[in-house]
């Protein structure tokens, strides 16, 4: 009974492009917002913020990168961690060799570098498609590892690769307790999200779809693929690029090449099919999934059977539950969580009654 | 042959004055390794008419929209749009030269909604950049706002107001039919090719259709290259009709005129031996 949009005229087109029309759902994200901007940081422990809101939130940045490539302009790709990677060091080596570089800007800088990057990676989409370029991308993610480990000017010469990220401080401001860390990453976490939905409500969201949707078409409306393709490639990257320098800097604070490896490139991947391919929420729904699912299990796993299992066991069934989950999910919902939602919103828009 | 150049200046069936040929086909030959799509094809087409392309299947009718807005290349001949020739173009520069199309398998954005579809067929004329559209404030808003206008006038032209945020997939067949004419509307162009915009529809859609594409053509003085296999349609609503059969031009002139074409009567009935 609540949420319906019954009496909401819009009487003007502005009213209707909103990224929110309903206004249940427009008060439902302030509330959201408030929660996570005032609430939080009041009673959440450190432990729940530094082991998990921090990568959650850097996560759903990444997923939402991978989403703009893969749900909305259709490219498949498996490089994602590879692009965190170039942020990172990028961001890094902006703060290293700078004097007096800003964090921000620094950030930023990364995030094109690995725009650029990306874009030189997304060359191969131009002439091939889904699994196949795939594989393409996967050079990305060996090479660019590679590069990083064997040139150890990124690296600053540290003997094991190894780069601890400097001390976070904005005009003068030291972000140095995980409140503030989880208070910064939110806040650039939220600021992107927002223009990434602007973006793909928009013209150049619309030409992603189009390619993703039937490249012969767009190309005969007037949209050229090759721009539309390599401007997903590199905003991808983009997106990629500012949460690798986040998770160097907001929640590791000392990175490796060898850590951005395939498994992480997959664990992104993971969090859009289960969190919804081609959605904002899914990104954030997706990431929170995956971080929670194992945390949660390994945490029942223990209230269940105490320290009665031997300890490799427990981790094995952790791992077992988990892929067993993910299966479930996809067989359940295989457009993802995000479907759920909408689903649920659907459903909640007629209740009392079923039709 | 001497209805073929139809005097300039002469009625429509929709009313409309004939006007100077704005594309012309010379002596085209297209093919596919060995096989020869199209051979030594010309042909004409005047502003504000409805010229027709028939033929049996696999006679080259879609190759030849398909060489109209460059999504083909053919290796010999010379096309000749608003007197000037070209020779290699794409389908960008074929776009922004004010030709639209709609497609025989319909190539709709599946999983965009109506709206968008019809919003995408705008998407030449939309000129801010990525940047602009992320902030999606000032310029860019107000431009989304103006071109939505235009997609609302196309939306009421077809009547399809009720399924405007309806995803395309789920509607049926004869509505997605009427959003990719839409979609091609949407980017108001001077030259409509229709590639069997009637196929599959059962009798009264086709009316709707056909009556959407004589108010485009009457209204916006929209020029129509239509692709039909109803002959009914294609003699009521055409101004001149090209016939093609294995990849040659076997008859063009007005509807009666290719009616009694013994030609063209000969490669749909066949011929006694």
């Amino acid at each position: 009974m609540l949420y319906r949009e019954a009496g909401q005229f819009k009487a003007t087109y502005q009213e209707d492009q909103q990224i929110f029309p309903i206004r249940q759902d427009r008060v439902g994200m302030a509330v959201i917002l408030a929660f996570f901007f005032a609430a939080v940081p009041l009673i959440a422990s450190e432990y729940w913020l530094q082991a998990i809101l921090i990568p959650v939130l850097i996560f759903s940045l990444a997923a939402i990168g991978l989403n703009i490539l893969t749900g909305y302009a259709g490219q498949l790709s498996l490089g994602s961690a590879a692009f965190m990677a170039v942020g990172a060091f990028g961001a890094y080596n902006f703060m290293l060799r700078i004097d007096g570089m800003p964090f921000l800007l620094a950030v930023v800088l990364g995030g094109l570098c690995a725009a650029v990057v990306g874009v030189a990676f997304g060359l191969p989409s131009l002439r091939i498609k889904g699994f196949y370029l795939a594989v393409a991308t996967l050079a990305a993610q060996f090479f660019i590892v590679w590069a990083l480990v064997k040139f150890s000017w990124f690296s600053n010469y540290s003997s094991s690769g190894v780069i601890s990220a400097q001390e976070v401080n904005i005009l003068g401001f030291a972000f140095d307790t995980p409140i503030l860390k989880y208070l910064l990453t939110l806040a650039i976490v939220a600021v992107l999200a927002l223009l990434a939905k602007n973006l793909v409500r928009s013209a150049t969201g619309r030409r992603w779809m189009a390619v993703r949707d039937m490249d012969v078409a767009a190309e005969v409306i007037g949209i050229r693929p090759m721009r539309a393709k390599l401007s997903a490639f590199a905003v991808s990257s983009f997106y990629c690029g500012v949460a690798g320098a986040l998770y160097a800097y907001t929640y590791l604070g000392t990175v490796e090449p060898e850590g951005f490896n395939l498994d992480l490139s997959f664990k992104i991947l993971f969090m859009i099919i289960i969190g919804g391919v081609g959605s904002m929420l899914g990104s954030f729904l997706g990431a929170a999934f995956i971080v929670l699912l194992p945390i949660f299990l390994n945490v029942s796993m223990h209230t269940m059977f105490g320290d009665s299992l031997p300890a490799g066991l427990g981790s094995n069934l952790e791992l077992i539950v988990f892929g067993g989950l993910i299966i479930f999910f996809l067989i359940v919902e295989p457009h993802g969580l995000a479907r759920l939602w909408a689903l649920a919103k659907d459903k909640l828009r007629l209740w009392p009654f079923p039709h | 042959m001497m209805m073929n150049d139809m005097a300039q200046g002469a009625e429509t069936s929709s009313g409309r004055r004939i006007g100077e040929v704005i594309l012309d086909l010379q002596n085209i030959s297209l093919s596919f390794g060995g096989v020869n799509a199209l051979t030594d094809i010309s042909f004409n087409v005047r502003e504000h008419e409805i010229r027709s392309i028939i033929g049996p299947n696999g006679a080259g009718k879609s190759s030849m929209l398909n060489v109209m807005n460059g999504v083909y290349h053919p290796q010999k001949g010379k096309i000749l749009f608003r007197g000037e020739p070209r020779q290699k173009m794409d389908p960008h520069t074929a776009a922004a030269q004010g030709i639209a199309r709609t497609f025989q398998n319909i190539a709709l954005f599946k999983g965009m909604s109506v709206l968008d579809n019809i919003m995408t067929g705008r998407n030449m004329k939309m000129k801010c950049n990525l940047l602009q559209h992320a902030i999606f404030w000032g310029k860019a808003q107000k431009e989304e706002i103006e071109h939505r206008v235009k997609v609302e006038e196309v939306i009421d032209f077809l009547e399809i107001q009720s399924i405007r945020k309806t995803p395309v997939g789920r509607l049926p067949y004869g509505l997605q039919k009427r959003v990719e004419l839409g979609r091609a509307l949407a980017a108001e162009p001077s030259l409509l090719l229709l590639d069997e915009p009637m196929a599959g529809m059962n009798v009264e859609e086709k009316q709707d259709m056909c009556r959407f594409i004589l108010d485009v053509n009457d209204q916006f003085g929209t020029t129509i290259v239509l692709i039909e296999h109803d002959m009914g349609v294609v003699m009521d609503i055409s101004d001149r009709v090209v016939v093609l059969d294995y990849g040659k031009k076997i008859g063009d002139g007005t509807p009666d005129e290719v009616k009694n074409n013994e030609d063209v009567i000969a490669a749909y009935l066949g011929t006694s031996h």
